[in-house]
């Protein structure tokens, strides 16, 4: 009878490859394996053809979905090839790890009670199985390394097992090495591997009482001194006894090799699961074939790679690993000879590779006939509480936020909106500053995909809500594009989004260029930050961005002004408008006073649009910044007929927008439009009269017929004259033309 | 001490290189003069066995310097590529100082740079009287470089015309130089193999073609890394530079060369130091060298026209002059930058102030 121990890396495929040949060869009876043993009855599905790799087994508390662990599983898993070995040769595989019923209660204790938020999360709780042994225990790993002359223990590790052909003594040597480290060096006692060790030992033990006699062990490299050195079973059993439980249900879902990767923002992992399977695949290759495969990558994006390429590349990675005294070529010295020789230095398209081959995203599959995941069950369980039933036809609700229950279906409809999750519409008015939302809501069946794939993100919906809407703020490029991320999120309640889709929009502001795109977004921001508490969202947060946008406006406007065609210069004043009135609504006087300085700069510029320094002045008048003598100066100067009429027309089409009541109330004013008026001669008048029209016609009908009015009596003194006119006719000439005229009009 | 205003490297650096070829007992390459370790060694400095330190000529990437020196080991050309002031022909005259023992083989690329200068070129005096023979012919480095197998340099590859970089085709791929007049060819010897440098910033510049890019293995010289690192580079070289000059300014503090670096690395990178903040970047590279030129005009202004000691005032105006490089873009980025980062930094006030003077 013999037990034998294999200590390997998780995900490695070096480690994979070696228990594969090793299991194959000593013929073991029952296949021992890291893990969670409440997953044992899942494991009847490895091997069949529903469940490719990658997967991963969760593991859950079914009453608090958000502890859950995460055990995924590559082809290139060891792990992975022990239990398909043993399910093909239809000898018993067994996990042998402290329960998770153990593992999340024991976690719970050691957090501290006072801050429930700090519960562990999905990310956190994966990080002592992943590589279990290797993220928490790599830093041991690293005298080995050190010793051995490598600055880096992963790349030690990969030379040193990985990439190993020959693999005679290597668990061995995995096992003297593990137990120099853990001899030698004084760590700190820590409970909870303790306990591991011991259940894992008990496991083996039992198999031994089951009259098993040859057991294969398979666990991180770590942990292969502690089953070797058995040590007396009772120590174990009293270490074991009298754990805290909780109920734990395990379920098989869909894992990609991105969330394999470093990449996905998951603390543990494997950085290049995509090198990893071309290793597991083709462990003798020199960087041939893996050349290759980048050089029909780049080809395929159009770019010409010839064979000399591909030979070139290979040799220079032949050398820098000669150069580096390693025995084989590793993904480095492949990716520096691709970045020198295929893509002449530039590192974009190495990212294409990262993308395509090192990460090589995939998707794995699971069997239709198994348990749900944890998000299902959250939106389930809310539905439940809400009284939102899923129905197959719709049915409309009216919410009223004032209402707690109505408030919480809003958020959860908003969360699940912004999930992608097209369960419920909203329609009619909009829950901006009224405390009422109407939603249409009708359940399709297809949503489970969605709910699945979303699950990705965090096992209830807030957390899942969170976290997604954080990556697409992360990813998105336009600042309109983040700036209605925040509105929705918003009501959605997810402050810590918001707080990074604020950062966001800061980013993204403080690099674009284009002011335009920051005063488009201005309104609405500032909306949020003046109405946005109606949902007790707190809003100082957003005060703070709006106020440094407003100064990179306004800093960036005088200079967007000049040189632009007429129909960007009518944009920009409709954003002006805009922005103005934003300001008003803000009333910070610091920022209004940093506005006008703008509006005094872009009225006084002679080379900005002629349209918009005649707006700008009106605003500069509206805010009783110019009045009296110098607004008329301003006017006059602009008016001067030193200035092209057409200029001096656009001009006074952006002084008089929007409204003619000034030109109304002012005499000084009006004499000066009169005037200038009067003394445009007949052709120039002609040219005009088109603009002028545009200006006038945008005022109201009773204005324009006071403004008629008006006209119709001429400068101040008007009145005087027009009746010095109706003195002078001669009576007597004048009845003579009438016949004419009423002939011409066709009466008798 | 010799009076020459800039010695060779491999004259500079003579003990060094006596010392590394003391120790070396890797394997060399045919007609090297060190094995490709100790090259490495060379550049990025170290301590031997026998405890002699050799000091770093680049500070960086361990890398870049593995790739470029592997890259000279296969039949490939090296193509040093870069922002201006990357230390390109710094790398590229070390290297081929501490391969070949000789980095005087050297083309400087102009737009007027013809292919005699590369190729060979003819004696005309001697050409008339005796006609075609090799006592006419004019050698270049280049064609030297073959009959010796050594390193030639090229600098500014892109700046010759592109009908004159293709003649490099023959000579990187066939590792020939024919001479038809003569009916001869030049056959490379061993450990002969081409260094060009060049820069990606310049507008108008010749690309390669592909056939020849396809002959040079590239590797692009970064700016510094981390924040230590270019200070460290910059203190170094300024010292020097300060020894040269016999500067009667005090030594420049630490602290000043720390907030010229930050300033350089944030416009550069565009985004504050501590991550938070995002900002424009202006069209100025901003390389380490221009630092390094930034504290040295300070450093001469202190000396000459103030009152020794380097203040925020003697740089405000190098520091502007090296920030805009468009009148227009740069002023709005750079005025951004000084009223949102530089403001707010309680003591960058003096920088703030003398900046605002200007």
């Amino acid at each position: 009878m013999s037990i034998h121990i294999l200590g390997i890396r998780h995900h490695g495929p070096g480690s994979a490859r070696h228990v594969k040949e090793y299991l194959e060869k000593v013929k073991p009876d029952i296949v021992l394996v890291e893990g969670p043993p409440e997953a044992d009855n899942i494991l009847e599905w490895v091997g069949k053809e529903q469940l490719r790799p990658p997967v991963a087994i969760l593991a859950y508390q079914p009453d608090a979905p958000q502890k859950a662990v995460f055990y995924p599983f590559a082809e290139f898993s060891p792990e992975w090839q022990a239990i398909l070995y043993a399910r093909n040769n239809n000898i018993p595989v067994r996990f042998m790890d402290l329960p998770m019923a153990h593992q999340f209660e024991l976690k719970v204790q050691r957090t501290p009670a006072a801050d429930p938020d700090a519960a562990p999360s999905v990310n956190n709780s994966m990080a002592p199985y992943i590589p279990g042994a290797s993220i928490v225990r790599r830093n041991p790993v690293a005298y080995l390394a050190g010793a051995a002359g490598y600055a880096d223990e992963e790349k030690w590790w990969e030379h040193m097992f990985e990439y190993r052909q020959d693999p005679v003594d290597v668990f061995n040597a995995v096992a003297e090495g593990m137990q120099a480290l853990r001899q030698d060096l004084q760590l700190p006692y820590d409970r909870e591997e303790q306990l591991r060790e011991a259940h894992m030992r008990k496991t083996i033990r039992q198999a031994e009482r089951e009259m098993y006699t040859e057991i294969a062990v398979i666990c991180g490299a770590w942990h292969t001194p502690a089953l070797l050195n058995m040590g007396k079973a009772k120590d174990d059993n009293e270490l074991l006894k009298g754990l805290p439980k909780v109920k734990v249900a395990t379920t098989w879902i869909p894992w990609t090799y991105n969330r394999l990767s470093y990449s996905s923002g998951y603390g543990a992992g494997i950085n290049s699961p995509g090198w990893y399977e071309h290793n597991w695949r083709y462990p003798t290759d020199d960087g041939t074939r893996w050349m290759s495969r980048v050089a029909r990558l780049f080809r395929d994006q159009q770019k010409d790679i010839s064979v000399a390429h591909v030979m070139e590349a290979v040799r220079l990675s032949t050398a820098l690993t000669s150069l580096r005294g390693l025995p084989k070529a590793g993904l480095e010295e492949l990716n520096e000879a691709t970045l020198s020789v295929l893509c002449n230095g530039e590192d974009i398209l190495l990212q294409l590779i990262r993308d395509e081959l090192i990460v090589s995203d995939k998707i794995g599959e699971v069997p239709t006939d198994i348990p749900r995941p944890p998000l299902q069950t959250d939106i389930e369980k809310q539905q439940k509480k809400l009284r939102l039933p899923q129905t197959a036809d719709y049915k409309d609700y009216v919410l009223d936020l004032r209402k707690d229950t109505d408030l919480e279906r809003s958020i959860l409809l908003h969360r699940l909106e912004m999930l992608d999750i097209k369960w419920g519409h909203r329609y009619g008015p909009s829950g901006k500053g009224t405390f009422k939302e109407q939603w249409r809501l009708q359940w399709d069946p297809g949503f489970s995909i969605d709910i699945i794939e979303k699950g990705n993100w965090g096992n209830t919906v807030e957390e899942a809500t969170s976290k997604y809407v954080q990556h697409q703020a992360r990813t998105a490029t336009s600042l309109k594009e983040v700036c209605t991320l925040l509105e929705t999120a918003i009501p959605a309640e997810l402050p810590a989004a918001v707080a990074v889709l604020v950062q966001q929009v800061n980013n993204l502001a403080a690099a674009t260029g284009d002011v335009m795109q920051l005063m488009t977004v201005i309104p609405g921001l500032v909306q949020i930050s003046r109405y946005g508490n109606v949902r007790k969202t707190d809003a100082a947060l957003v005060e703070n961005i709006v106020a440094g946008m407003i100064t990179r406006i306004c800093i960036s406007l005088p200079a967007a002004c000049i040189g632009i065609a007429e129909d960007a210069a009518s944009e920009l004043l409709d954003l002006i408008y805009n922005m103005n009135d934003a300001i008003l609504i803000l009333q910070d006087d610091e920022l209004t006073k940093q506005w006008q300085q703008t509006l005094y700069n872009i009225a006084r510029n002679d080379s900005a649009a002629a349209m918009l320094s005649g707006y700008a002045t009106r605003l500069l008048a509206d805010h009783r910044q110019l009045s009296g003598n110098e607004l008329v100066r301003a006017f006059s100067y602009a008016m001067s007929s030193a200035t092209p009429p057409p200029i001096a027309a656009a001009w006074l089409e952006g002084f008089l927008k929007g409204s003619g009541t000034l030109l109304l109330v002012d005499n000084d004013l009006w004499t000066v439009v009169y005037n200038w008026m009067h003394q445009l001669e007949e052709n120039i008048f002609k040219q005009l009269l088109p603009l002028l029209r545009r200006t006038f016609s945008g005022f109201t009908k009773a204005e324009r017929r006071k403004l008629g009015e008006k006209a119709k009596g001429g400068v101040s003194g008007a009145p005087g004259n027009h009746h010095q006119m109706m003195e002078n006719i001669d009576t007597e000439r004048a009845l003579k033309g009438i016949p004419v005229v009423l002939q011409m009009l066709g009466v008798k | 001490m010799s009076n020459v205003l800039r010695q060779h490297a491999e004259q500079l650096f003579l003990e060094e290189l006596e010392e590394l070829k003391k120790q070396d007992n890797d394997k060399r390459p045919f007609n090297w003069v060190l094995s490709p370790q100790s090259v490495v060694t060379y550049l990025l400095g170290g301590t031997l066995k026998n405890g002699f330190e050799i000091q770093p000529k680049y500070i960086g990437n361990r890398r870049l310097i593995e790739i470029a020196v592997a890259t000279l080991t296969t039949d490939r050309a090296l193509l040093l590529y870069g922002l201006p002031g990357t230390a390109k022909s710094w790398v590229s005259e070390h290297l081929a100082a501490a391969i070949s023992g000789d980095s005087t083989l050297i083309v400087q690329g102009t737009a007027g740079t013809g292919e005699e200068a590369i190729r060979y070129g003819w004696n005309y005096a001697r050409l008339l009287a005796e006609g075609p023979s090799e006592k006419a012919l004019v050698e270049t480095p280049v064609m030297r470089a073959m009959q010796a197998g050594k390193i030639a340099r090229i600098e500014e590859l892109t700046r010759i015309g592109a009908d004159v970089q293709d003649t490099l085709i023959t000579i990187l791929s066939e590792k020939t130089l024919p001479v038809p007049e003569l009916n001869s060819a030049v056959m490379a010897q061993k450990g002969f193999n081409i260094i060009a440098t060049a820069n990606n910033r310049d507008k108008g510049v010749n690309d390669l073609s592909s056939a020849l890019k396809r002959r040079f293995n590239t590797v692009i010289l970064p700016v510094p890394d981390s924040m230590e690192e270019e200070i460290d580079i910059v203190r170094r070289r300024v010292e020097s530079y300060e020894k040269v000059m016999d500067l009667p300014a005090e030594k420049p503090a630490l602290e000043e060369i720390r907030r010229i670096v930050t300033i350089f690395r944030e416009l550069r990178s565009g985004v504050t130091a501590d991550g938070k903040t995002k900002i424009k970047i202006p069209s100025g590279t901003l390389s380490t060298a221009e630092a390094i030129s930034v504290v040295n005009n300070g450093l001469a202004m202190a000396a000459y026209f103030g009152d020794g000691q380097l203040k925020a005032a003697d740089l405000a105006a190098g520091i502007i002059g090296a920030v805009l490089k468009d009148p227009v873009q740069d002023k709005i980025v750079w005025q951004e930058y000084l009223e949102t980062v530089v403001k707010t930094r309680e003591e960058w006030k003096d920088i703030y102030r003398a900046c605002r003077d200007l």
